[in-house]
């Protein structure tokens, strides 16, 4: 990126960004904005709570699933978080090992969204569970009956990847703060905020010695975390792919979801990049190049995510196997057609634009592509799970499911629990990676004066 | 009786609170007054203190409640198999005994536990059930423990106590006894019970101008009725299958749910089963509604139920009968007479001929005079099983009602309220009745009218007797102390003969002493341990005499046709929630009934399934859902009884329409009538949507030319095979044999505790039962063909669900069963998401019955009750192996073909499944599984099922086959 141009406007000092990025959470500028939006989110987490209450209370049966279609919304947005929590990890790791410096202004709220939306993604196994109280079950503890879990099944390794995902983005994430957060100790002025920050940069002193291992480290975990990304998705979709479901069994499941869900996850990238500039006026740190450079990504990762509708596609017509042309037959005129057809065009048909440099660098068109993909890619997943249940191998117990209230308001809810904590963190956390900012606009200013 | 109310809990018997909650006590003001009198502090105490007093005092209560229990009416009930010298806690004891339907005994083998009866089986020894049952009989246990059951006797909705009954009846037997009886009317449903018939007979004696009344809104008395205008005399028919090779049926569903429904199954199928070659036995059947007949025909012709004596005339025309003359015939029926007549004439007595119960007089003709043409000697006729033979009808009474000639009215065993129809003004004449007592099981609708509400006994509780359908007479013995503060039908005749405090089995006694003689004892005891009297009743001989006149049914429109409901009958069982879920055969609807009608009448008048349609018979109407059924003849429309019920209970009210409401009292089968749509419409609870098999190979058939399927190579699988364990389950189900009845649903059922959920959770698709009958048409929409296929746990050798479970809560054994670890499934669904075949049921939400419910009684303790969150599928009955095994174990012997029968298997009245040990290659199941029709569901996928399918032999009309 470098050598290409500059993405980082050059005219500007490093103590003043600085000061722009740790002043976001120290002197808050859109107190106003910011408590409106909290205010909606802890609606949504609220709403949440009560769908949980109301969900242990009285058992999976609020939701609207049935025998066949006993996998829906749960399982369905777990699905989807998880895959709109890869992009971060993506962004900042894979580009990090690739020395892309433009990720700099981008990392650290991608991978705070990472952080959030694989919570997210993770509750809901627990939520889907019959007997919640027991998922502790799924775990190798010493139990007095020498029972352990079933290693031959999908979502045992589910628990096992989901859990080292959220482990290793957890430190990569906070690795990547230290610094910063010792940027913003250094600054603090209120008590409160000093203690806050002297305990959380874990005595970060910028020595070079610091510098040394700390580089080793977050290079290390970056390294670690690129191929999680691949596997921890590649598990997820054999969640599908290992039953003999018609519409899941099948071999192009890993990468189609991997590419699937960087594709989301990029979205929604787009999405929060673009607010957050717009919101708290940084054009001159998340600058159009960017946005260019996102579009970009964007428009591959959905190519290669129509790559696999279409073998999808040839893989049903080419098995030659009755029932999996029944499902495709399904998915395309049947009850949820309306699934298969809309996560083809809210994914495939917007994202064309992106083909033209001044849709990539315009905010709002960006923004408004980005949605679709989101939107797209949460009915793709409905679309897999439901149109491939609801009718499978015997024609007597083909069914259907309509999602209730309580799906619904899970669901909205889990968007409210990725929120509040998002809404927090970049209240009190630098949501621009700081030093990595200041280092790409030094290395662009000795490039240009040098 | 009355020792049992005489210290403790009030007036109540103590015993039945143990099924109740100490709350539901402490509200009872008999209860009160007991406590007040025996713990006068406790009077005093605040609401809140006294309710944490009763509780502490529960256990102390509950042990008075035992005390009544030992003073219980049990005398010499009689063990079937062994004798133990004392109760065994875990071993159930087994009772022959029977329980009634249609008046007709259906003689059973009653599992009970501690004294509580679970479980119902045919009884193995009756020459009519051989041990097999249908849904009736698998449900009665549950309406035993039906907990909207009249509990004590009411006077006009007021509580009341026996001994008023007793002073009440002594002043009403001094008014009947002053003239004879004038005025005294007993309105009853038909009755086979011998003690019955004679109290009735006794009473007519005592009071010569009593008069008896015989209603029965469904079943075998509108047959006899059809059969008094045929042949001259009231008559039973019995269709000796077993013999027969071919079956011609003019709209008669012999293999419906009915009371013969056992034994012309079991026939069938024994024919079927004849030779390995071909079918056995061909039926050709006319029909106007689709329904278990139909289905099994190998020909099957659609035409509207008025056209049936045509049909039936142009049959006997072909085969020459004197005085038949061929109307106009379709292609397609002059195709199916043909082909029919064909093989009757080369079967000739080994021909059958049958007209429908529900049919008119005009086929009934025509079909007794062709059977006599026929000679056909596998047709036999009997006296009337039920009775009473002389009774007049429910016209008459409601005339006499009418005319204020009816001073005391006594209904027993019958819900006119509700049954009689609308026209005959029932409910208005009873208004002129002085004194009106009703007998039965519930407070009903008739209950609710009546001054008294006497509550009867529940077979299953009860001293009386009943004859089977072919005459057997069985001794019913009670299986359990009445729990509630009621009476058996004897009882209370005695009552109104004038005895006093009647024992139990007094008046039981009494009938047989006389028939046993001398060695009554002996006899008696037999009796009991056989669970029936050898000896049916005498054959007599019959001809259909030849001025009976046909009438057609008036008027001009569409053939409405009345049918009972297949589950629920004629709104008797309407409270019992294993019948109201149980899916109905060939719709796979539940809790509610519907309009059936023809596609193209559908196409006509653009009506789609749920539209609420309104029939009109006459100035009468009625709104009910529209189904449109397959194969249903085009201007045919079909009501089902029993439903749109008001005073059936917590489980049956409000359900459905109510057909009755439109049904013409002089044409109670067969009225013309009209259709509308009302524009509003209603979602139907059925647990199957879809009927095609969309060219899959689900239900295979062969035909006579090509006996055999051709094999299927087993793929390979990636994990090793399982290690075999002495014996390995397998079972195999003969799809040429399941005639879609539903008994396998229900025993499992009843075995396994599965629970009920209700109407709204199976329009959500989660109904729970572990075996299903699958049912496909193929064809055109208009005539098509149907298939059933039960559908449990597959037990795959190479289970996709074993696979998934992260937990390891759905496992293998040795012996090759899939077995479920209730205890340690947390509920991911992975299983059932994987199960190709979608056997497994998940308790979504707590579907247990509230923890006070006495239906908890009938569950089987050998079976866990789920909690919620927890997934259950068909166990192969996995406690039945288990006590085969042990059973095995202590005589130091491997187990034997025959040892473990699954409750599905010993339900299934055509022995269409076969369970057993596959290692053994001697037993059933493997002879069956080298058999040419043997195939896999799915095979092609791997799993290797353990349950397998025989295919259905194809046998069309063309002598094709």
């Amino acid at each position: 990126m470098t050598d290409q141009s500059d993405i980082l406007p050059v005219n500007q000092s490093m103590g003043g960004v600085s000061d722009q990025l740790t002043g976001i959470p120290l002197h808050f500028p859109a107190e106003r904005r910011w408590l409106i939006a909290m205010l909606f989110a802890s609606l949504l987490l609220l709403m949440f709570m009560v769908s949980v209450v109301e969900l242990f209370t009285r058992g999976v049966g609020i939701w609207g699933i049935n025998i066949p279609v006993n996998w829906a919304f749960a399982i369905h947005n777990y699905v989807w978080w998880l895959g709109i929590g890869h992009a971060g990890t993506l962004i900042s790791a894979l580009l990090l090992l690739t020395q892309s410096e433009w990720r700099n202004s981008l990392n650290r709220f991608a991978e705070t969204m990472t952080l959030f939306a694989v919570i997210c993604a993770g509750i809901y196994p627990v939520l889907h569970l019959g007997r919640p109280w027991y998922l502790y079950w799924m775990f190798p503890y010493p139990a007095t009956m020498n029972v352990w879990p079933q290693f031959r099944s999908p979502l045992e390794w589910d628990i096992w990847a989901v859990l080292t995902y959220l482990t290793v983005s957890f430190a990569f994430w906070y690795t990547g703060l230290i610094p910063d957060l010792a940027a913003a100790r250094d600054r603090a002025t209120k008590r409160g905020w000093q203690i806050f920050f002297g305990i959380t940069s874990l005595g970060w002193r910028g020595s070079a010695a610091h510098w040394l291992r700390w580089s080793q480290a977050y290079r290390l975990t970056a390294g670690l975390a690129v191929p999680l990304v691949v596997s921890v998705h590649s598990e997820v979709s054999l969640l599908f792919a290992a039953g003999q479901i018609p519409g899941w069994h099948s071999t192009i499941f890993p990468p189609y979801f991997v590419m699937g869900a960087a594709f989301s996850g990029f979205a929604v990238v787009s999405i929060i990049a673009i607010s957050l500039r717009s919101w708290f006026g940084l054009k001159n740190l998340v600058t159009d190049d960017h946005l260019d450079l996102l579009g970009m990504v964007l428009i591959a990762t959905g190519l290669m995510t129509a790559y696999g509708y279409v073998f999808e596609i040839f893989d049903a017509l080419y098995s030659g196997d009755a029932h999996e042309l029944q499902t495709l037959a399904d998915r395309m005129t049947g009850a949820y057609a309306w699934t298969y057809w809309g996560a083809i065009v809210f994914n495939f048909i917007p994202l064309q634009a992106l083909w033209w440099r001044i849709v990539r660098r315009t905010g709002w068109m960006l923004m408004l592509i980005s949605i679709s993909v989101v939107i797209g890619m949460w009915l793709e997943r409905y679309m897999i799970l439901v149109t491939s249940l609801y009718r499978d191998f015997l024609v007597s117990s083909w069914s259907h499911f309509t999602p209730t209230f309580w799906d619904w308001s899970t669901y909205f809810g889990t968007i409210g629990l990725f929120l509040v904590p998002f809404l927090l963190a970049i209240r009190f956390i630098p949501m621009i990676s700081i030093f990595e900012t200041e280092e790409l606009l030094h290395e662009e200013k000795e490039e240009e004066h040098g | 009786m009355t020792r049992r109310r005489s210290n403790h809990v009030g007036a109540k018997p103590a015993g039945p609170r143990l099924w109740s909650s100490i709350e539901e006590l402490s509200g009872d003001p008999a209860f009160q007054a007991w406590v007040d009198a025996e713990y006068p502090a406790a009077a005093e105490f605040t609401p809140t203190a006294r309710r944490q007093f009763l509780k502490l005092m529960g256990a102390s209560f509950a042990l008075a409640g035992l005390a009544g229990c030992e003073k219980s009416p049990f005398v010499a009930a009689l063990p079937y198999v062994d004798q133990p010298e004392s109760e065994t806690i875990g071993v159930p004891r087994i009772y022959a005994t029977a329980v009634t339907f249609d008046g007709y005994a259906q003689p059973v083998i009653a599992t009970t536990w501690s004294g509580r009866p679970t479980k119902l089986d045919g009884n193995p020894d009756h020459p009519v059930t051989m041990g097999r049952s249908d849904v009736f009989m698998q449900a009665a246990v549950l309406g035993l423990y039906d907990p909207d059951r009249a509990q004590a006797p009411t006077r006009r909705g007021e509580p009341a106590t026996w001994q008023d009954v007793v002073a009440a009846i002594a002043l009403l037997r001094g008014s009947w006894s002053k003239d004879q009886g004038e005025g005294l009317h007993l309105l009853i449903g038909p009755q086979s019970s011998p003690t019955l018939l004679r109290q009735l007979d006794a009473l007519r004696k005592q009071f010569p101008k009593a008069q008896i009344h015989l209603h029965a809104p469904a079943g075998g008395a509108a047959r006899r009725d059809l059969m008094a205008a045929v042949y001259g005399q009231p008559l039973d028919l019995h269709y000796v299958l077993d013999d027969c090779d071919v079956v011609v049926s003019f709209d008669d569903d012999l293999l419906g749910p009915g009371a013969n429904q056992v034994r012309n199954a079991r026939g069938w199928a024994a024919s079927r089963r004849r030779s390995s070659r071909q079918p056995g036995i061909r039926l050709y059947a006319a029909e106007s509604v689709p329904a278990a007949t139909g289905a099994m025909a190998g020909a099957r012709l659609m035409a509207d139920a008025s056209r049936m004596a045509v049909l039936a005339e142009a049959f006997a025309a072909k085969l020459g009968i004197s005085g038949a003359a061929s109307g106009d015939l379709t292609p397609a029926e002059q195709g199916w007479i043909e082909d029919a007549a064909k093989a009757s004439n080369a079967a000739k007595s080994r021909a059958l001929v049958t007209s429908g119960s529900y049919g008119d007089v005009g086929t009934a003709i025509w079909v007794a005079r062709i059977n006599d043409a026929l000679k056909s000697a596998v047709l036999k006729f009997s006296q009337p099983v039920t009775g009473p033979s002389d009774a007049a009808s429910l016209g008459d009474l409601v005339a006499d009602m009418r005319a204020g000639k009816v001073q005391t009215l006594v209904i027993l065993d019958c819900n006119p309220a509700y049954t009689a129809p609308a026209g005959l003004g029932f409910t208005d004449a009873l208004k002129q009745v002085r004194s009106t007592l009703h007998l039965g099981l519930q407070r009903d609708e008739t209950g609710e009218l009546c001054e008294w509400q006497l509550p009867l006994t529940h077979a299953l509780e009860s001293w009386s007797d009943a004859r089977a359908v072919d005459g057997t007479a069985s001794i019913i013995q009670p299986t359990i102390a009445p729990f509630y503060d009621v009476r058996s039908v004897h009882q209370i005749m005695a009552m109104l003969l004038g005895e006093i405090d009647p024992a139990a089995d007094a008046a039981v006694r009494q009938t047989w002493r006389a028939s046993f003689g001398g060695d009554f004892d002996a006899r008696w005891q037999q009796a009991l341990y056989d669970g029936f009297v050898e000896g049916a009743l005498p054959e007599v001989s019959a001809t259909p005499s030849g001025n009976a006149k046909s009438e057609k049914p008036a008027g001009k429109g569409l053939d409405i046709v009345f049918r009972p409901d297949p589950t629920i009958w004629d709104g008797q069982f309407s409270n019992v929630g294993w019948l109201q879920e149980l899916p109905k055969p060939l719709t796979t609807l539940t809790w509610g009934n519907v309009v059936t009608v023809s596609p193209a009448l559908a196409k006509r008048l653009t009506i789609a399934n749920g539209d609420n349609l309104e029939v009109m018979i006459g100035d009468r109407s009625v709104v009910g859902p529209a189904w449109i059924m397959p194969g249903q003849a085009e201007n045919t429309v079909s009501l089902s009884l029993g439903y749109g019920r008001k005073r059936a209970g917590r489980v049956g009210d409000g359900l459905g329409y109510d057909a009755y409401g439109v049904r013409p009292a002089d044409q109670p089968w067969i009225a013309k009538g009209s259709l509308r749509k009302t524009g509003t419409n209603e979602t139907l609870a059925v647990t199957q949507l879809h009927h095609r098999m969309e060219g899959f190979d689900l239900v295979r058939e062969v035909t006579a030319a090509h006996p055999s399927l051709a094999k299927q190579e087993t793929p390979p699988s990636l994990y090793p095979p399982w290690p075999s364990a002495k014996n390995a389950w397998g079972m195999v189900i003969d799809l040429d044999s399941c005639i879609g009845c539903n008994a396998c649903v229900a025993a499992c059922t009843a075995e396994n505790n599965v629970p009920v959920v209700g109407k709204d959770q199976v329009i959500v698709g989660r109904e729970m039962h572990w075996i299903r009958i699958a049912r496909y048409y193929e064809g055109e929409a208009d005539a098509p063909r149907s298939f059933f296929q039960p559908v449990p746990c597959m037990h795959c050798e190479q289970a996709p669900c074993e696979m998934g479970c992260p937990v390891h809560a759905t496992e293998h054994n040795s012996e090759g069963v899939n077995q479920m670890v209730y205890n340690r499934c947390i509920g991911t669904r992975t299983c059932s998401s994987y199960c190709p075949y979608k056997v497994r049921r998940f308790n979504f939400l707590d579907y247990r019955a509230p923890p006070q419910s006495p239906v908890h009684a009938a569950d089987n303790p050998d079976v866990t009750v789920r909690s919620r969150g927890v997934m259950e599928k068909c166990t192969y009955c996995t406690q039945r192996i288990e006590s085969a095994h042990a059973a095995a174990d202590k005589e130091n012997r491997g187990l034997r073909e025959g040892d473990v029968v699954t409750a599905c298997q010993a339900a299934c009245p055509t022995r269409a499944i076969t369970f057993g040990d596959i290692n053994d290659p001697d037993s059933e199941v493997s002879r069956l599984r080298r058999d040419g029709r043997h195939y896999a569901l799915l095979e092609e996928l791997g799993t290797r099922p353990r349950t397998t399918y025989l295919a259905r032999w194809r046998d069309g009309g063309g002598g094709e086959g």
